[in-house]
């Protein structure tokens, strides 16, 4: 099967004038230029949830405006949905859903129900059609009872619903979701994610998140594909990174004791408390396995935890290890 | 829900590209009965504009200046000409700001997402802003005149106005986008937007109706859009006549047609500039 999202050797460069100082500074201009995106490459399939992560300035959000065709590349190739985005924008925006987190598509004074249906018009939606997906939406969504409420009104979290809901509304097969739960609590936060996993899910949608918000990634996404300096540095499924990436896991024990010592080498005891012992276990210097069993030997032990380190020791170790300075 | 194959209608592209153009006219309209509060305040700035108008033309009238241009002005001075090119200024959609906040906040990317003209529907929201506004102060201003006592102009006169009035506030809507549009290379539109004020003062007769300029000054104001977007309906409301009218409404649809053309090329422009470098 073709892949939904094919980019080969993608560039973007970006000049900019740098005056000189002084009077010479009218007359001499200088000109430099950034690589934002220095050749990247990747495939995404159809129904594949990828995340696109990187430091502020690394290249995310070039190459999503690239790929939805709102920016030429300096060079390369792309296809979205068989289409050149930046040739056929009009024609991929109607099979595209793209949600800003920092700028709304809705308009504010009045309720989402008259933006709803404004886009149906701009995205030429069959009255029924949209009808029964308005309909699904606002029921998947939770948003019956704020339809009606004029959109400033709506706090950020029902606000973003109702951006994903306006992006869905024209049944796109991709969704591009740049920073979604940005200035979100936590609570809306865990409500969008849950939104976005369980819709696109049950559609089989593929979507495409950049986000600087980890859980964002280890809860709706399969795959990460890390950015940085305009290049790629990881592509891997989002389990396989975590555990390849940092090479550690760690081990809760619930203790009769009130204190457990493993000496083991690369096992290293966390903060604990009393009766709850959790080790960081180095698997390249013991497996797991070998560290249940100590702990197991000692006897006592109620309960036993095994867990990947959080997602966000993962990208600050891969950050750190691809900072050029 | 079918995702991966959208129901797309496929009907010709410049009938879907209107029928959504009239959906953001639509709204725009709406948004102006939804904000109503607005709509009357604005009303009443109007009113209050006009009663200190015509508190003026009444006292230039009492004078009895033989000789000066005052002895010129019709029954009641200027105020209904006044009456006329406010009623346009106070209806036309601030369109500038909105491109602007768009272009400078970035709001303009997830809008060019989209299948449709992000301009035409822009133009099409700020039209029908302007048609709510259009029709709020006229009422306000027929009730107000109905008050004063004022001599009213023959019927003709208001369908005059009317017409040419709508047309101006189009003409207006327009200068405003191109306006707007300056924002893609100065990021603020305040300085193109002064000058185009001074220009409508000046060339438009805001206050005083372009006739009474010198004739080489008359006709060099009346070869500008300002004209047709405020002197050629104010003007129906002292001097009515069909010929003006047919002449006023021809010289519109001139500028109309001009200035659609003038946006398209700048947008055309812009838009080669932002897909090359980004916002």
């Amino acid at each position: 099967m073709a892949p939904i999202v094919a980019v080969e050797n993608l560039r973007k460069t970006y000049r900019y004038v740098r005056r000189k100082p002084g009077l010479s500074g009218l007359f001499r201009r200088d000109i430099r230029s950034i690589e934002a995106v220095d050749g990247i490459a990747f495939t995404i399939a159809e129904g594949e949830r990828v995340a696109i992560i990187g430091p502020n300035g690394a290249g995310k959000s070039t190459t999503l405006k690239m790929l939805c065709g709102i920016l030429e590349p300096s060079a390369g190739a792309a296809r979205v949905l068989g289409l050149v985005p930046w040739q056929q924008r009009r024609a991929l925006a109607y099979r595209i859903g793209v949600v800003f987190g920092q700028r709304s598509q809705l308009w504010a004074e009045l309720p989402a129900r008259d933006s709803f249906a404004l886009l149906r018009r701009i995205y030429d939606v069959e009255p029924a059609t949209f009808a029964r997906r308005q309909a699904l939406l606002v029921e998947r969504f939770g948003l019956g009872p704020l339809l009606d409420q004029p959109v400033q009104r709506l706090s950020l979290g029902q606000r973003m619903r109702c951006e994903i809901v306006a992006s869905l509304l024209h049944g796109p097969a991709l969704l591009f979701l740049d920073e979604p739960t940005i200035g979100l609590d936590i609570t809306a936060k865990a409500a969008i994610r849950d939104f976005i996993r369980e819709h696109a899910g049950a559609e089989g949608q593929t979507v495409v998140l950049t986000s600087h918000d980890t859980r964002d990634i280890e809860l709706v996404c399969d795959r990460v594909i890390v950015i940085n300096a305009g290049r790629i540095v990881v592509d891997q499924p989002t389990d396989q990174l975590r555990r390849q990436f940092l090479g550690h896991r760690l081990v809760t024990l619930r203790s009769a004791a009130p204190r457990i010592e493993l000496a083991l080498p690369g096992v290293v005891r966390r903060a604990s408390e009393p009766h709850l012992s959790v080790f960081e276990v180095d698997t390249r210097a013991t497996r797991v396995d070998a560290v249940v069993q100590a702990a197991l030997a000692l006897g006592g032990i109620e309960d036993i935890t095994i867990e990947d380190p959080p997602m966000e020791e993962v990208v600050r170790a891969i950050y750190g290890a691809n900072d050029p300075h | 829900m079918p995702s991966t194959v959208p129901t797309i209608r496929t009907e010709p592209r410049l009938a879907g590209a209107l029928a959504a153009a009239l959906s953001a006219f639509a709204l725009g309209l709406r948004r102006n009965l939804v904000n109503w509060p607005v709509l009357m305040g604005r009303c009443l700035f109007y009113l209050v504009v006009m009663t200190i108008i015509s508190a003026l033309w009444d006292a230039v009238a009492a004078q009895h200046l033989p000789g000066t241009m005052a002895a010129l002005l019709p029954p009641g001075g200027l105020t209904l000409y006044a009456g006329a090119t406010e009623w346009i200024t106070l209806s036309v959609a601030s369109i500038h700001l909105r491109l602007e906040d768009d272009i400078r906040f970035g709001a303009l990317e997830p809008q060019l997402l989209r299948p449709k003209p992000y301009l035409l529907q822009k133009i099409a929201e700020a039209l029908g802003d302007t048609a709510a506004r259009l029709v709020g102060i006229a009422a306000a201003a027929l009730l107000a005149l109905a008050l004063s006592g004022r001599i009213a102009p023959p019927p003709i006169a208001f369908v005059y106005v009317a017409v040419l009035g709508v047309l101006g506030a189009a003409i207006g809507v327009l200068l405003l986008t191109l306006v707007g549009l300056c924002a893609f290379w100065l990021r603020r539109v305040l300085p193109p937007y002064l000058i185009m004020q001074k220009a409508m003062f000046i060339f438009g007769g805001l206050f005083a109706p372009i006739g009474y300029y010198p004739p080489w000054l008359y006709h060099a104001a009346l070869a500008t859009p300002f004209a047709a977007n405020l002197f050629l309906a104010g003007n129906q409301a002292i001097a009515p006549s069909a010929a003006s009218f047919g002449a006023g409404l021809l010289l519109q649809f001139a500028w109309i047609a001009v200035l659609s053309c003038l946006i398209a090329l700048v947008w055309r422009a812009a838009l080669r500039k932002i897909l090359r470098e980004g916002l």
